[in-house]
């Protein structure tokens, strides 16, 4: 219904980015999703504008979880409207999206947990190969074409990054520690070089000292220009390097804005007024 | 210790190819999700394609090798994953099993078809059998050399795939995560195609290597149960790893040999057919050692199967029209045809022992002729009186029949329910196989030790097995015998329905639909299924040993397990969850397409000019059953459920139904003064009634003005379709549910879609409720920063 | 009297800790509430309390008897019941026989409550009068209208629903609610609160109620959990929870750590 409008709203200034006209990268319009019978998502308008990191926020059960699936494909809508950089790609599979670009870290399971660390890498490869640039060319930032990525070239980076790993690359990734399985993940992110990223829950079940270091990570993928949009249920780590800030309840969103606008509402949503 | 060597070497021999087989439905077990029942059967196809090509039109031995392994396995594979396989997602595990049960039953029908099973066929070992090497002093073939090398670099190869490439990592991938692998952008069902392909062309390796060490002719039975056996080694490897599963096919190569080395075959006649039984034995062993599964939540499938229960009421009418329809027939029928009728009507009672089992609870039994055979065995030992052409099997016969399958079924059963359902599909599939080459295989007389009396299990491989007598009812009349198992089938339909109706049908179903709920309720989940695997159990030992009594004289060939199996993919075909179903799909087993081919044959031979075209109908009709169950993919409620949909249309149309019934009383009376012949009046009556529930909409549409001016406002649903909401007043519907939702869920039962409920409110549309922040413009449109 | 006490229970996956050192106790005749922010481990200490999980060190006590050991059903016999955060009703049956059918389960039972409890019903011991209880049950829940109807149907509220009312057919001493509220409207919401009210008050149930609506957690519980990394970091009353700083930052994230 609103499609228009979230188009217009998302071509407003965009931090980082000069060109205004650009459609938003990644773009629900209203979308109604759920599982079997029951609906979860009832009519999601929400738009991630080039180079912007978009926080979703909002309590448990919220949708936050569904809507993510449905940005990254695996799950359908049961209407509306999924875009990548204005075209529509409602109903493309996961993997046809990932091969886009669309560089999705699940909650609690971005990995392979029966690979060795090395072997997740190598899983990493998969993103790049095909269709190389030719689609990803019309609409990935720019109009560069995206070469395959090398093994060599992830384990390079993901080596560099978190010395860690490259300790335990023969490791199963199942074996290593909480941070260590989402630096993991993360590298995903880091060597595939996606033109969007979405990251569900990446703080779930982990230290603070862990969390902080990831969102580092996070915050300068955002400073490099990366799209990125981050489901959180902890608002206070995310708002610090988000551009903007959508709240979800009851599978709607209910305010977007600017982090130091949505703050206030944030305690009532999660805790109850 | 020569022949300790020897025999050694040949059984690791045996056990490589086992483990070839293994490996390969390992991986597509693994990478699909699909466990395939019909691996044997693509070796069997394979080894007569190799025969075919290699010696029938003597093809280079490479060429025919690459022919075979490189094309046509790899591409049967990966044509049966594309077309049918990928399909069965969202499906129960029952109909998963039962559509590549099909793929085995259509199988054998086109090998039988295409190679004509008198022509014996053999093909010798590969560099000819008699260039051998000496090991150590023992003499090895070329053949089995290469086997055993194909063996060892198999699984070395499939080492290095799933280790150092990517697409072999990808598939452990896909066993960990299918989800994440798309996210990453690899392909999940890319990758299963490819397993079906390579796990193919395994089963097609192993069908070709272990033909010529069988010796004898090609035997297509024979072979799908060899690869079969491979089903032991796969479970060792708990369906998930090759290297254990190779090690269980070692183990089971070797055991296999030990045994034809050291077992006094003399002594104990049984011998050979304790190692043919083997596999299946091991089988066991390793299902009682394999841990309990855990019970989780969030089970629930969408399964697309919906039965709907009918009424007390509409049970004893349909029995009662069942008993009175077959007496009317009965008259009209010819004594052979009689005699066919009865044999249908016992399978239909072992068919009806699934309704429970399969239907209500969710559990399957791969092998309900199989307990025939054992309730057979009992009736003919113990259940027998008088002698001569008195000779009579009695009441009690039967019934003790019927318990002692209950015990042994409580027995096959009791390791395989603490697993999963796959589990128990493979423990009675090896109780069948089981008891076809161990039990009814046991011909020869024996003194047994301790009773010292002669004893054999099935003298001569012939049971002559009498009628029986029920008081003062003889069924050695076919026409009695009749209307005997009709009433019998109409009473144990109408306790079925009663049982799915009462509390214990209520836990059933409640088990199947959420073990983990039914737990947490304070069901013990394993003594219910095992009860219901006993009553099932029960029901097919009394219907086999009623069946065996109808045919007079029963042989081991009736108790293959292929009988099982096309019994069970025919009644899932036409409605697991109905004991109508059981009925139309017991009927179509026992003797519908055997009657259809025969039909064909018989106006084949009458009409010399099209014969050929006939021949090809009769060949047809026996693939035809295993067509419709891989069909079964897309309809897994079964047919029946869209027949009795389909006369729905009668309710509202009684002028119709009386018309048809009237159409249908004039057929018999042409048929019962012998105006034309039976096969007419079968062709006319399902002519009629395919059409009659077709034309009716078309008439009662024309008539409804009238009907409707006549009863004004009363209104149904205006040609809603036929379902529950047409009864209910439009006023109603207004208020309770909204009147979208009711057409969408009326649809999706007439389309058979899952259902989808009403949605949880359309909160837009609910006044008084208000989201919390009401002020803000458009949901969810990103307002930017001011 | 606490009626279900877990002492210590941990759990591990792999080698991630998904509960640690968890000890709490929920008292017969009022509400106690478990929250926590997504993945704290809230329902794995339910699957472990009703036997779908065996955790790796610690015990769960039911009226002071240790059943850590026993198989789901033997807990449900000893007076244990649940809903499921992911729905599992009995798709086959309509929501009358999915309530009615909990009572058939409870009629084969060889003990029933065993917790001595279930003021409300002096016969509480004995076999029940199905269609009269289903009924009452029926009607206790809100379902009376739509008991004829396809269990699939329904909208997840009205789901949730029904599995509370099959947990209430086994008469349970224990009472454990995993997210009974996600799903439903706020009308919904507030009658449910005043339901388990009644449950806990009348039926002297030990109620244990995981929930996402902190709102109605805090409006209904007399005691509250907090769970985070599979901790129980705070307990006590709703006020105390409420101004805990070590909750907030629980739900929020904490602050000066996230500011970095």
């Amino acid at each position: 219904m609103s499609t228009d409008m979230a188009a217009t709203a998302a071509a407003g200034p965009v931090p980082g980015k000069g060109a205004g006209i650009e459609p938003p990268l990644l773009e629900l319009a209203g979308v109604r999703a759920g599982y079997g019978p029951i609906e979860v998502l009832h009519g999601v308008d929400l738009a991630v504008p080039a180079g912007s990191v978009v926080a979703l926020l909002g309590p448990n059960g919220a949708g936050k979880t569904t809507t993510l699936n449905v940005c990254c494909g695996l799950q359908r809508p049961s209407s509306g409207e999924l875009r990548l950089a204005g075209r529509s790609v409602t109903g493309a599979s996961a993997e046809t999206l990932a091969r886009l670009g669309v560089c999705t870290i699940p909650e609690r399971r971005g990995i392979f947990p029966n690979l060795t660390v090395r072997e997740n890498l190598w899983m990493m490869t998969q993103a790049r190969s095909w269709p190389r640039g030719k689609q990803a060319r019309s609409w990935s930032r720019g109009a560069q074409a995206q070469p395959g990525v090398s093994l060599r070239d992830v384990e390079e980076i993901a080596y560099a990054r978190f010395p860690v790993l490259g300790e335990r690359r023969g490791q199963l990734a199942g074996t290593l520690s909480g941070g260590q399985q989402q630096m993991l993940a993360l590298t995903r992110a880091l060597g595939t070089d996606p033109a969007v990223l979405l990251l569900d829950e990446l703080s779930m079940g982990l230290a603070p000292r862990v969390v902080r270091e990831l969102y580092e990570i996070v915050g300068r993928l955002a400073a490099e220009g990366m799209s990125i949009l981050i489901v959180e249920q902890f608002a206070r780590t995310v708002l610090p390097i988000a551009d903007q800030v959508a709240l979800m309840l009851h599978g709607r969103i209910v305010n977007v804005g600017a982090p130091s606008e949505v703050e206030e509402h944030l305690s009532a949503a999660y805790l109850g007024a | 210790m020569d022949q300790f060597l020897q025999y050694t070497i040949l059984g690791l021999v045996l056990g490589g190819i086992y483990g070839i087989a293994a490996s390969g439905l390992v991986l597509t077990c693994t990478t699909s999700g699909v466990f395939n029942f019909g691996h044997g059967s693509i070796a069997m196809l394979s080894a007569f394609l190799y025969w075919q090509v290699r010696f029938d039109w003597n093809w280079p031995t490479p060429v025919a090798l690459v022919a075979v392994l490189g094309v046509f396995a790899p591409a049967f594979g990966a044509l049966l994953h594309i077309t049918i396989m990928r399909g069965l997602r969202e499906t129960t595990e029952i109909t998963r099993i039962t559509v590549t049960v099909a793929l085995t039953v259509g199988a054998l029908a086109l090998a039988n078809w295409i190679w004509d099973p008198t022509v014996p066929r053999r093909f010798d070992y590969f560099f000819g059998g008699t260039n051998q090497v000496k090991i150590f002093g023992s003499r090895i073939t070329y053949h089995e050399l290469l086997a055993l090398a194909a063996a060892v670099l198999i699984a070395v190869g499939l080492r290095f795939f799933f280790y150092r490439t990517r697409t072999g990592v990808g598939m452990r991938a896909v066993v960990d995560d299918p989800p994440l692998l798309q996210l990453t952008g690899g392909r999940p069902e890319r990758l299963a195609t490819l397993s079906w392909a390579l796990g193919a062309m395994l089963a097609a390796l192993a069908g070709i290597l272990i033909t010529p060490i069988l010796g004898g002719a090609l035997d297509p039975n024979a072979l799908t149960l060899l690869v079969i056996d491979a089903f032991a080694a796969a479970v060792f490897g708990r369906l998930r790893s090759v290297p254990l599963t190779f090690l269980g096919a070692v183990v089971l190569g070797l055991a296999n040999n030990y045994v034809l080395a050291y077992f006094p075959s003399e002594r104990w006649t049984w011998t050979s057919n304790f190692r043919i039984s083997l596999p299946m034995i091991l089988l066991f062993v390793v299902l009682l050692v394999l841990p309990q599964d855990r019970l989780r939540g969030g089970t629930i499938t969408r399964a697309r199967e919906r039965f709907r229960v009918p009424t007390m009421r509409s049970a004893v009418v349909w029995a009662v029209i069942l008993v009175v329809g077959m007496f009317l027939l009965r008259e009209i029928m010819a004594p052979a045809v009689v005699n066919t009728m009865v044999i249908g009507m016992t399978f239909a009672v072992i068919a009806l022992s699934l309704v429970p089992l399969t239907g209500y609870a969710g559990e399957i039994n791969l092998a309900p002729v199989s307990f025939g055979a054992i309730g057979t065995i009992i009736a003919y030992h113990y259940g027998v009186t008088g002698s001569g052409v008195d000779t009579r099997m009695t009441v009690w016969g039967l019934l003790l029949a019927a318990a002692v399958c209950a015990v042994v079924g409580a027995l096959v059963a009791l390791p395989a329910l603490r697993l999963r359902g796959l589990y128990l599909a493979l423990a009675t599939m090896a109780f069948g196989v089981f008891v076809s080459t161990m039990v009814v295989a046991d011909t020869v007389p024996r003194v047994l030790p301790l009773l010292h009396v002669e004893f054999s299990i099935f003298p001569n491989g012939t049971l002559n097995v009498p009628r029986p007598r029920l008081g003062p009812i003889d069924l050695a009349d076919g026409g009695t015998f009749l209307m005997v198992i009709t009433v019998l089938f109409a009473v144990l339909g109408v306790l079925m329905v009663a049982l799915r109706r009462s509390g214990y049908g209520h836990r059933l179903v409640a088990l199947k639909d959420s073990p983990a709920a039914c737990a947490t309720l304070g069901q013990n989940p394993v003594r219910l299924k095992l009860s219901v695997f006993m009553l099932s159990a029960a029901i097919a030992g009394l219907g086999g040993a009623l069946m065996s009594a109808a045919m007079v004289s029963v042989n081991p060939d009736r108790f293959v397990i292929f009988v099982s199996l096309g019994l069970v993919m025919t009644v899932v075909v036409a409605g697991i969850g109905y004991v109508s179903g059981a009925f139309a799909g017991g009927l179509l087993a026992g003797v519908g397409f055997v009657a259809l081919q025969n039909m064909f044959d018989k106006v084949g031979t009458d009409h010399a000019s099209l014969s050929s075209l006939f021949s090809f109908l009769s060949q047809f009709s026996t693939v035809l059953p295993a067509l419709i169950g891989i069909g079964l993919a897309r309809n897994p409620t079964g047919f029946v459920d869209d027949i009795i949909r389909a006369f729905e249309v009668f309710r509202r149309a009684r002028v119709m139904l009386a018309a048809g019934l009237a159409l249908q009383a004039a057929i018999y009376l042409l048929a019962y003064t012998d105006t034309f012949s039976n096969w007419w009046f079968v062709a006319l009556t399902v002519l009629l009634w395919g059409i009659w529930p077709r034309i009716t909409p078309l008439v009662s549409d024309r008539l409804a003005p009238a009907v409707r001016a006549r009863r004004a406002g009363a209104g149904a649903l205006p040609a809603g379709p036929a379902d529950g909401p047409a009864e209910v007043p439009l006023e109603l519907v207004g208020v309770d549910v909204p009147l979208t939702d009711e057409h969408r869920r009326v649809l999706d039962r007439a389309l058979g879609l899952p259902e989808t409920a009403a949605l949880p409110g359309d909160l837009a549309a609910v006044p008084g409720r208000v989201t919390p922040s009401a002020g803000i413009p458009p949901a969810g449109t990103l307002v930017p920063a001011p | 009297m606490a009626l279900l006490e877990t002492d210590s229970i941990a759990v591990r996956f792999g080698g991630n800790v998904a509960l640690d050192d968890v000890s709490i106790s929920v008292a017969a005749g009022r509400v106690t509430g478990l929250i926590g922010p997504n993945g704290a481990g809230k329902t794995t200490l339910f699957n472990i309390v009703t036997g779908l999980l065996a955790p790796t060190r610690g015990r769960v006590l039911v009226d002071g008897a240790d059943i850590t050991r026993l198989p789901p059903y033997k807990r449900a016999h000893r007076g244990l019941a649940r809903t499921f955060q992911r729905l599992e009703p009995f798709v086959s049956l309509s929501v009358r026989d999915n309530v009615r059918v909990a009572g058939q389960i409870r009629d084969t039972w060889r003990r029933r409550g065993s917790l001595g409890i279930g003021k409300a019903d002096p016969r509480g011991r004995g076999r029940l009068d199905l269609d009269r209880e289903t009924d009452r049950v029926l009607e206790l829940v809100g379902l009376t209208d739509v008991a004829d109807r396809d269990v699939a149907e329904l909208p997840t509220g009205q789901a949730r629903l029904v599995e509370l009312g099959r947990a209430l057919m086994t008469r349970p001493g224990v009472l454990l609610l995993d997210e009974p509220a996600s799903g439903q409207t706020e009308q919904e919401t507030e009658a449910f609160g005043r339901l388990l009210r009644r449950l806990a008050q009348e039926d002297g149930i030990a109620v244990c109620l995981v929930e996402h609506d902190v709102g109605l957690v805090m409006d209904v519980c007399a005691m509250i959990y907090v769970l985070d990394y599979g901790r129980v970091i705070a307990a006590g009353p709703p006020d105390v929870i409420r101004a805990d700083p070590a909750v907030i930052d629980a739900y929020l994230g904490s602050a000066e750590e996230g500011a970095a």
